[in-house]
């Protein structure tokens, strides 16, 4: 009953000081000030959310600290960006990726077939590595000849005259069909020979049962018609998005960057992260050279260049909306709240903040999924005990954050010039939210994003008034952190040990 | 070694060697769990015995020897594999989920759908306390409670076997006597591998016993073969073992 | 657990650590110029012998920043990513004092001994001293957040406040000091030890101070106060209940390890004549960590090696691959974490135990659970 009560007071004591700090604030700025400044505290909070969900969520259940989320964070921004201009990359790349997988995800099929197979001691150790190399061969001869950089070719400023008069100025050329059609087939050989190799043929404390053939069947079988699909469309799918409506086009982009992230993620963790959960200390390295790599990768694509994306129309026309039914019949590009200005496009990133709160909230409290993520960041190996596949878990988690993480790229899109390291900033808020809130609480992560974008968007509205630069606000968001460390060294929401 | 029948064994772990990072913990560890029974692993503080469950579970996988569950070579299998082949685990810290609730505990432990309900009313007529506290908070509950939630939990499906570990510890005497009533009318639904130090538990439990001493399996047996045997009591166990007198004296209050 | 263990190999390897061997490749890098000269002909300050000068002077330099690195991270078991801030911290004090406060300084005053004018010599002497200071500072600072937090915390602190140095060193409020984003240029170091006209005295001061600095750590690694530390690493706990103070032997570590690091910024102050924010930034903190990976934790020698590979990369793949070649690197780096993961002197003592225990403790270093 007494920790109850001194919880109680705890919180009594936050509510008091949050009060006393927001009254203050605003007497001092006024109104008009405080209003946009809070609003755009919100808008940066709910970017700021967006990265941190993932980051808190992926170190509370599998301890990874991972320094490659703000690239993701980028990718997302890239590959939304380049479905809403130029989706020539993606439907071109789209059925190599398919087949791919496709090879891959024979894998739980074909694995208890295989491990069964009685093979001398020497070919199971050489088996699996004739595998990747012929893996490797299909896959090269499969890619080459593409000219991927020319797929990826777009415009700096889409919003050039050029695309206004015809939207599909930007589209680039494709391969023909009888340059193309083998491809994916040398695509999927690849997949199926890793997913041999991987399998481990002949290795017999492998566990697989023979059970539900047509049951494991199915992603592949499934994948298999996407491919196909994938193919008919690569030429005309570009073309039909780009005539699209804006606005549909904007909402198919943001799903495309999420479950690109939710793929990409996923591929992440099984590969590179997976091999090292034995050792942590070299997670943190092959985040950060992953982070380096996706980088270099994406200049390489698209230049170092800041591009900017079109706002979609329901964000662009010039006025001011006196309230949300005018906004939504008229698409205006900015917002009367309370008598002030502001632009429509961020009150959609601050719903888009609160949309995803919800979503992991309920994913969390209300799914048998979100019980083995709570349960898992206790105790992983009893969560495995009570015959849970633990791994599996932990790659959907990861795939979940960076795909939360692609989504607030995309969110960004619009209204940040999208560049290669336009994710770096995030990361560093990012972490020092989790830190704030306390590492693996989705609910820390919420406060501390609300906190941190509140204390950004004040300290530049303050440093503007003392004629400092923003750079002075941006170190003093660590300012908070600090205090926070010193009075809970666990974060606000983080468990003590 | 091979032709063990292991019709009436429903475990059967054959000279198992464990390392934890270099440490070798288990040195050759033997031990055969018939069908339907209570054997408890007996041995002093660190002798092992925790970590032979675990290498059982495949939580800390043994590098050599076999591990044969219903007949089956489990070792060097991923642990929910083995766990979801039919083995419930009661570990010893009372490893239950404490920001989930008594309730959300109890679902999570489910391997199919429907697990829970089926057992629902056997658990809540075992432990009727988990019903009254079936929405608190996993970190509300006494270490009694924890520990029945705990046991409860491994009960959710339908398992051939359960290992437990130390179900008596820290717990009142009271809660002692409550617990063994429980384990022993579990052993009628299930087979039990226990660990426990408290010898007249486990005695009054058990029919079979396998003393692990410094990392080895050095005897096994009967247990009223042991009961009667003080001379191997004080050799293994002696350190551990509280002299009969204490033990009377601890049942009173 | 059978390994079979190659005595002849194994001699090598422990003839490796001898300092015989350190003291061959000083040799060599002594007579590195003079040879290169006889070989091409150029002249000591000339052509491609100069060219390689920069090159090595570079690499001694990056490789004191990488061994202060290693003494952090592989001895003392700390892992800091705002390590930059005391290599940045050494270059930009240098910079700024020199810059700003030298000239007026050697304008107004003269300080003669005899007939010689010593007031240079004065200078910098001071500037090294405020080099000093600033280094402890700075890495009494970074202590001082590590008395409370462990693990991913602290590194998330150390993190957040390299780079809240790094957004102050950028920030315009204070560009006519730093520059801002362009940093300082043009620092106005005494002729000696101009990299442009004298780079041969460059380049025997980085290569003695880097085998001084080898030296002094490892003095200092073999010492009493050196295993307490590495001690600590393995168990904090028990260290306290034999009576020592763990904050204490973190302090020193990272004190010590902020001084060689801070010299280290200072000499690469001097070479290019410059202060710029990257040298404080998190990329270089992850150059030194990358560095002490390659060439392997908790051994001294290996971010040496560690500094000679990234630079011959660098150096090298710039040629082959072009701009991008960051990228190759990357997915070499990648290549490596996976298959090599005890980097390259590592890797050859992997046999030793107390490497082994090491890395133990270190991949432990960020895993709350256990």
């Amino acid at each position: 009953m007494k920790t109850k009560k001194n919880k109680a007071i705890t919180i009594a004591i936050w509510v008091v000081i949050s009060i006393v700090v927001v009254a203050g604030l605003y007497l001092y700025a006024g109104k008009e000030p405080f209003i946009r400044t809070t609003l755009s505290g919100l808008t940066l909070g709910s970017l700021f959310f967006m990265v941190a969900a993932g980051l808190t969520l992926i170190f509370g259940l599998m301890d990874v600290l991972n320094f490659a989320h703000g690239t993701m964070f980028m990718l997302g921004a890239y590959m939304g960006w380049q479905l809403y201009t130029n989706p020539t990359f993606i439907f071109g790349l789209m059925p190599f990726i398919l087949a791919f997988s496709t090879g891959i995800m024979m894998t739980s099929a074909i694995k208890p077939y295989l491990i069964r197979w009685k093979l001398p001691v020497k070919w199971i150790e050489i088996l699996p590595r004739i595998g990747y190399a012929l893996a490797l061969i299909a896959a090269f001869i499969g890619f080459a000849g593409i000219d991927i950089l020319e797929l990826a070719d777009t415009a700096m400023v889409a919003a050039s005259v050029a695309t206004a008069n015809n939207p599909l100025a930007e589209i680039s050329p494709q391969l023909p069909f009888p340059l193309f059609w083998y491809r994916p087939i040398l695509l999927f050989l690849s997949g199926f020979f890793i997913a041999f190799a991987s399998s481990k043929p002949g290795v017999k404390t492998e566990f697989a049962l023979k059970d539900n053939l047509i049951k494991k069947l199915l992603v592949p079988v499934g994948l298999f018609v996407l491919t196909i699909i994938a193919i008919i469309v690569r030429e005309s799918a570009p073309e039909a998005i780009l005539l699209m409506n804006g606005n549909w086009r904007f909402l198919i982009s943001m799903l495309v960057a999420v479950a690109f992230g939710f793929l990409f993620g996923a591929v992440i963790e099984i590969a590179f992260i997976r091999p090292l959960y034995e050792r942590a200390f070299f997670i943190v390295l092959m985040t950060l050279g992953l982070s380096f790599a996706i980088t270099e990768l994406v200049q390489l694509l698209w230049d170092p260049l800041a591009y900017q994306m079109v706002r979609p129309p329901l964000f662009a026309q010039p006025g001011k909306a006196a309230n949300l039914l005018e906004w939504l019949r008229n698409g205006n590009s900015t917002i009367d709240i309370y008598g002030v200005t502001f632009p429509t496009y961020r009150l959609f990133v601050i719903l888009l903040g609160l949309i995803m709160f919800t979503f992991i909230t309920l994913l969390m409290t209300k799914t048998r999924l979100g019980m083995i993520i709570r349960a898992g960041v206790q105790d992983p190996q009893m969560v495995e005990a009570l015959g849970i596949n633990v791994k599996r878990v932990f790659t959907f988690v990861f795939a979940l954050g960076v795909a939360m993480a692609a989504l607030g790229g995309i969110g960004a899109g619009p209204f940040l010039p999208i560049q290669p390291l336009m994710g770096d900033q995030f990361q560093m808020q990012g972490f020092i939210t989790v830190v704030i809130g306390g590492m693996g609480s989705y609910v820390g992560a919420f406060v501390g994003a609300i906190i941190l974008g509140m204390g950004r968007a004040f300290g530049d509205y303050f440093a503007l008034k003392l004629s400092l630069s923003p750079a002075i606000a941006e170190a003093s968001t660590v300012i908070i952190m600090v205090i926070v460390l010193l009075i809970r060294p666990q974060g606000l929401f983080g468990k003590k040990e | 070694m091979n032709n063990q029948n292991t019709d009436d064994n429903i475990l059967i772990v054959d000279n198992i060697h464990t390392f934890i990072g270099q440490f070798h913990i288990l040195e050759g560890v033997s031990v055969k769990v018939p069908r339907g029974s209570i054997t408890v692993l007996l041995g002093r503080n660190g002798a092992g015995k925790t970590t032979t469950l675990k290498s059982i579970l495949g939580l800390t996988p043994p590098q050599e020897g076999k591990v044969i569950f219903d007949g089956m070579e489990i070792q060097g299998k991923r642990a929910f594999n083995i766990a979801s082949l039919g083995i419930g685990y009661v570990p010893e810290n009372r490893a239950i989920f404490r920001a989930l609730s008594v309730m959300e505990n109890l679902k999570l432990a489910e391997r199919k759908k429907g697990d829970f309900a089926r057992n629902e009313e056997f658990i809540f007529n075992l432990f009727p306390d988990l019903k009254r506290l079936y929405k608190l908070p996993g970190n509300h509950l006494s270490g009694g409670q924890q520990q029945m939630l705990a046991v409860a939990r491994a009960l959710v499906p339908d398992n051939k076997l359960l290992l437990i570990d130390e179900p008596s510890e820290g717990l009142a005497p009271i809660l002692i006597q409550q617990m063994m009533e429980a384990i022993r009318s579990l052993s009628e639904k299930t087979t039990i591998l226990l660990v426990e130090q408290n010898f007249l538990m486990a005695s009054q439990l058990a029919q079979r016993f396998t003393i692990i001493d410094d990392g080895k399996s050095v005897e096994n047996g009967l247990m009223k073969d042991l009961t009667n045997n003080e001379e191997m009591i004080h050799q293994y166990l002696g350190a551990s073992i509280k002299t009969r007198k204490e033990l009377e004296r601890q049942h009173e209050n | 657990m059978t390994e079979n263990i190659n005595p002849k190999k194994n001699r090598f390897l422990t003839n490796f650590q001898d300092e015989r061997i350190i003291l061959v490749f000083l040799v060599l890098l002594i007579a590195f110029p003079f040879v290169m000269n006889l070989i091409t002909g150029t002249g000591l300050n000339e052509g491609v012998t100069k060219f390689w000068q920069g090159q090595f002077i570079v690499f001694f330099i990056m490789a004191v920043f990488a061994m202060s690195y290693d003494l952090l991270m592989g001895y003392g078991g700390i892992l800091s990513f705002g390590h930059a801030a005391s290599f940045g911290g050494g270059a930009y004090t240098f910079a700024l004092l020199m810059k700003h406060w030298a000239p007026n300084f050697m304008s107004n005053y003269r300080i003669m001994v005899g007939s010689i004018n010593i007031t240079e010599a004065i200078v910098l002497i001071f500037v090294f001293l405020a080099v000093l200071l600033i280094s402890i500072l700075i890495g009494l600072l970074f202590s001082a957040t590590s008395v409370r937090l462990k693990g991913a915390y602290f590194a998330m602190l150390t993190l957040a406040l390299g780079s809240a140095l790094y957004i102050l060193v950028k920030a315009t409020d204070f560009h006519q000091w730093t520059g801002a984003d362009e940093g300082l240029h043009g620092v106005p170091v005494p002729l000696w030890l101009n990299p442009t006209q004298n780079r041969l005295t460059i380049y025997f001061i980085s290569l003695i101070f880097m085998f001084v600095c080898y030296m002094v750590m490892k003095r200092m690694v073999n010492s009493p106060t050196g295993r307490v530390i590495i001690a600590n690493r393995e168990n904090e706990d028990r260290m306290r209940m034999i009576g020592y103070n763990p904050v204490v032997y973190r302090t020193i570590a990272f004190v010590s390890s902020s001084i060689f690091a801070g010299l280290a910024g200072a000499l690469y102050s001097i070479w290019n004549t410059s202060a710029s924010p990257t040298m404080i930034s998190a990329v270089m903190t992850i150059n030194a960590l990358i560095m002490t990976i390659l060439g392997g934790i908790g051994t001294l020698i290996g971010p040496i090696l560690g500094a000679a590979i990234m630079q011959t990369i660098s150096q090298f793949f710039y040629t082959w691959f072009g701009a991008r070649w960051p990228l190759v690197f990357g997915i070499l780096f990648i290549l490596i974490v996976m298959f090599l993961p005890y980097g390259i002197v590592g890797t050859w003592r992997l046999k030793r135990l107390d490497v082994k225990n090491g890395w133990k403790r270190i991949t432990g270093m960020l895993s709350r659970k256990e």
